[in-house]
């Protein structure tokens, strides 16, 4: 089913029916691999050069893990993933040693992701090191103070640590650390979801900056659609390890065609007390699904208040150019009754909830994989 | 279901921390509001500024060790902080009720869900277990529970976030409770399931007359939700006021610049407008207002006069400069 890739010298990210799959392991001698998780299960989206492509969707829809595919920190189990024209897979050596300075990422929780024994100078001047673009700090202390200015830290940041700092400045820090090696693409995720609101907005401006300043592409992933919708130029919303729907920020809100983002919209409290009072609520019953068994046919079919016997319930939807007047082409939706949910032909009914039980893998299994290094120098 | 006469009446609440080889820290500091019977009442403010110290110091929950608390705690005019441990036990469940962050941290992982529900039944109402489990059975699925005559014996570890989130709801109702304490209920959820649980919390708050002190981070939340919202900063309450009014004028720069820092999911790409600094940059309150060193607007006295809390028309508001034409 996987298309080959396009050839828009536009496209800066290429991901083409990538999968990443995680097995359940059980047994106490032989581990036998008793299933899997579906983390991602089948994505395909371009970034445009010097676009903001937001993922959102909710906990475990397989965001991080889509973001990490991307850097091949999570080697698909299927598919590809093209970057500036090159299979990243394919890629071996001082060849993907080069390709990995073009992305970086910047993390949810800036502490963990940055030695605390380091202090910031060295901090930035390792990934700096590491790709030849400066020999010692001392050849690297003109970048440095341009990289702390671009990020809104004072000079004398240098020779202090992390504890040092408030949780907004030790986000700048990642974020200098990130733009330390020339990136083209940063991955951020979850950027600004461990700060406080006031904060919050800082980070989201420095970000906005910084792009228009250094031309840069930026992938974010964070569950919080006001923050996705705020920075993103185009936004995907994941439900269950696939693309739902795709469209441009701004179309996205102003005509959410896929169930579930209709649900996810209207869900968002808005702190505008008139909004609210008079806001009508798309309220889903029951639980999130488990990634590891995931529905059939539509993964929202448990769920939604549009599902029609038995298409929903056995095929699975593609994500699809829709025949709506004023829908544009790059609007796209994994839904097969779009135009009829649209027109109002069909209306939505009443879903029996249905109980999901937590399937919580032991944390010890998941978490220090999901930390991650800090940058993709580390992970080399 | 609303009268005057206040059901919790909270008065000049501090609660002092001390820290060893330092200064104690006051994290509650002079803190009066009230609550009105059937009355939802919002704690808004963004992280250490004292919303959860304040809901366990009204809860007698606070550790015994290592902390003063001053002030009186009226709660239908018995000063809750002057009751025995045993007497508060008892209110709690009976009278007052809280919701926690996290739900599996504040359940009983070794009872089935629907045992702690009869527990509090059994304990508060006198009731039999035999007599308390359809009751129980009938709350879980009052919070929305599926399937509760089977859930009714699952163990917290066995159900999702959402789930345990119901279930601790069903526990606090259990005994009918005039005031419901929500810490932070929904913020480690999805918003998909936050909006479930708001909602629920809104229809038992309409049903049953229960009184709700709504602690929350998120100015959304409290928008849709709460009657009055206090504003906290740094222990104190810096301005007071009904939902609407309090939101299309907010008149302290604190709760301006809050608003104005909030990416909307309504608004097309206007650009934040930041608060600057992080609480690190706060100044004491004792002769200073805390926030001047990242507000908009100080004028001299802000560095050397601590502003007091005013009241007038239905607005509280601590500021020496309030904000005229708010953002
Ligand atoms: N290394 C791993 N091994 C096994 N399962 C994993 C691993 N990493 C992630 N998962 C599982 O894959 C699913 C998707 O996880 P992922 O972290 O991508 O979700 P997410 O959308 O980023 O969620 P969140 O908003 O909570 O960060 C989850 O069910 C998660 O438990
Ligand atoms: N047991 C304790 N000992 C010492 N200091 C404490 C204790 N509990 C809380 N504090 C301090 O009191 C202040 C207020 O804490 P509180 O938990 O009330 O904040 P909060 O407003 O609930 O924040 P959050 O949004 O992070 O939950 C913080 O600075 C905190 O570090
Ligand atoms: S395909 Fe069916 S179940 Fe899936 S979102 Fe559309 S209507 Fe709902
Ligand atoms: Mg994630
Ligand atoms: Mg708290």
């Amino acid at each position: 089913m996987t298309t080959p890739p396009v050839d828009d010298p536009d496209v800066l990210v290429d991901v083409r029916g990538v999968k990443v799959h995680f097995p359940i392991k059980a047994g106490v001698i032989f581990d036998r691999v008793i299933g899997h998780v579906y983390a991602v299960d089948g994505v395909d989206l371009q970034i445009r050069r010097g676009e903001t492509y937001g993922l959102v969707g909710e906990s475990g829809c397989g965001k991080s893990t889509l973001g990490r595919a991307i850097l091949n920190l999570e080697p698909p189990t299927e598919g590809h993933v093209v970057f500036d024209g090159t299979d990243i897979a394919s890629l071996k050596g001082e060849e993907l040693r080069r390709k990995r300075q073009d992305i970086q990422m910047v993390f949810q929780d800036p502490l963990s992701s940055l030695d605390p024994r380091q202090s910031v100078e060295s901090l930035l001047v390792e990934g700096m090191k590491a790709h030849g673009l400066a020999k010692d700090a001392k050849e690297a202390r003109p970048r440095l103070r341009e990289l702390l200015t671009a990020v809104g830290l004072p000079v004398q940041a240098l020779s202090k640590y992390p504890h040092e700092f408030s949780g907004g400045q030790r986000q700048r820090i990642g974020i200098a650390r990130a733009l330390s090696v020339n990136p083209k693409l940063i991955v951020a995720d979850e950027p600004v979801s461990a700060l406080d609101v006031s904060v919050q907005a800082q980070v989201i401006n420095l970000l906005e900056d910084l792009q228009e300043q250094y031309g840069l592409t930026y992938l974010v992933v964070a569950h919080d659609l006001a923050v996705v919708r705020h920075i993103s130029d185009r936004i995907g919303v994941m439900y269950l390890g696939a693309i739902a729907e795709e469209a441009a920020a701004v179309d996205l809100y102003a005509r959410p065609l896929h169930p579930y983002t209709r649900a996810l919209l209207s869900a968002v409290p808005i702190p505008d007390p008139d909004v609210e009072d008079s806001r009508e609520q798309i309220l889903l019953t029951g639980d999130l699904p488990s990634p590891s068994n995931p529905p059939t046919g539509c993964r929202f079919h448990t769920r939604c208040p549009w599902r029609q016997d038995t298409r929903c319930d056995d095929e699975r939807p593609q994500l699809r150019v829709v025949a709506i007047d004023g829908v544009p082409e790059g609007h796209r939706v994994a839904c097969h009754w779009a135009e009829q949910i649209d027109s109002g032909e069909l209306r939505p009914h009443e879903v029996t909830p249905v109980a999901v039980g937590s399937d919580e893998l032991p944390p010890a299994a998941v978490e220090p994989e999901l930390m991650g290094p800090a940058s993709v120098t580390e992970a080399l | 279901m609303m009268s005057d006469a206040p059901l919790l009446s909270v008065e000049d609440l501090t609660v002092t921390f001390g820290r060893r080889g330092q200064e104690p820290f006051r994290a509650v500091d002079g803190v009066s509001f009230q609550v009105r019977p059937g009355q939802t009442v919002g704690l808004v403010g963004e992280s250490g500024c004292g919303k959860s110290v304040t809901s366990l110091a009204i809860m007698g929950l606070l550790p015994q060790r290592g902390n003063t608390v001053s002030g009186r705690v009226d709660f239908e005019g018995t000063n809750l902080l002057e009751l025995s441990t045993d007497d508060m036990r008892d209110r709690r469940g009976r009278d007052i009720a809280m919701v926690f962050q996290d739900p599996l941290s504040s359940l009983n992982p070794v009872v089935p869900v629907g045992v702690q529900v009869t527990e509090v039944l059994e304990r508060h109402r006198g009731m039999t277990r035999k007599a308390a489990m359809p009751v129980a059975a009938d709350l879980l699925r009052r919070v929305g529970i599926p399937d509760p005559d089977r859930r009714i014996k699952d163990y917290p570890h066995q159900m999702s976030g959402g789930m345990r989130q119901r279930a601790l709801i069903a526990i606090a109702l259990a005994c009918a409770p005039r005031l419901l304490i929500a810490d932070e209920p929904t913020t480690a959820l999805d918003v998909t399931i936050q909006a479930q649980i708001l909602a629920l919390l809104k229809e038992l708050v309409e049903d049953t007359g229960t009184a709700l002190i709504m602690i929350t981070h998120d100015l959304g939340v409290v928008a849709g939700l709460c009657d009055e919202v206090n504003v906290l900063y740094g222990g104190r309450i810096v301005e007071r006021g009904a939902r609407h009014p309090l939101f299309r004028d907010p008149r302290h720069p604190y709760t301006n610049g809050l608003l104005g820092s909030i990416p909307r999911l309504d608004a097309v790409g206007e650009r934040l407008t930041p608060i600057p600094g992080s609480v690190a940059d706060n100044l004491p309150w004792d002769h200073a207002c805390a926030f001047a060193p990242r507000c908009s607007q100080p004028i001299e006295r802000c560095t050397q006069v601590t502003p007091v809390l005013e009241e007038s028309f239905g607005r509280a508001l601590r500021c020496h400069n309030p904000v005229e034409v708010p953002r």
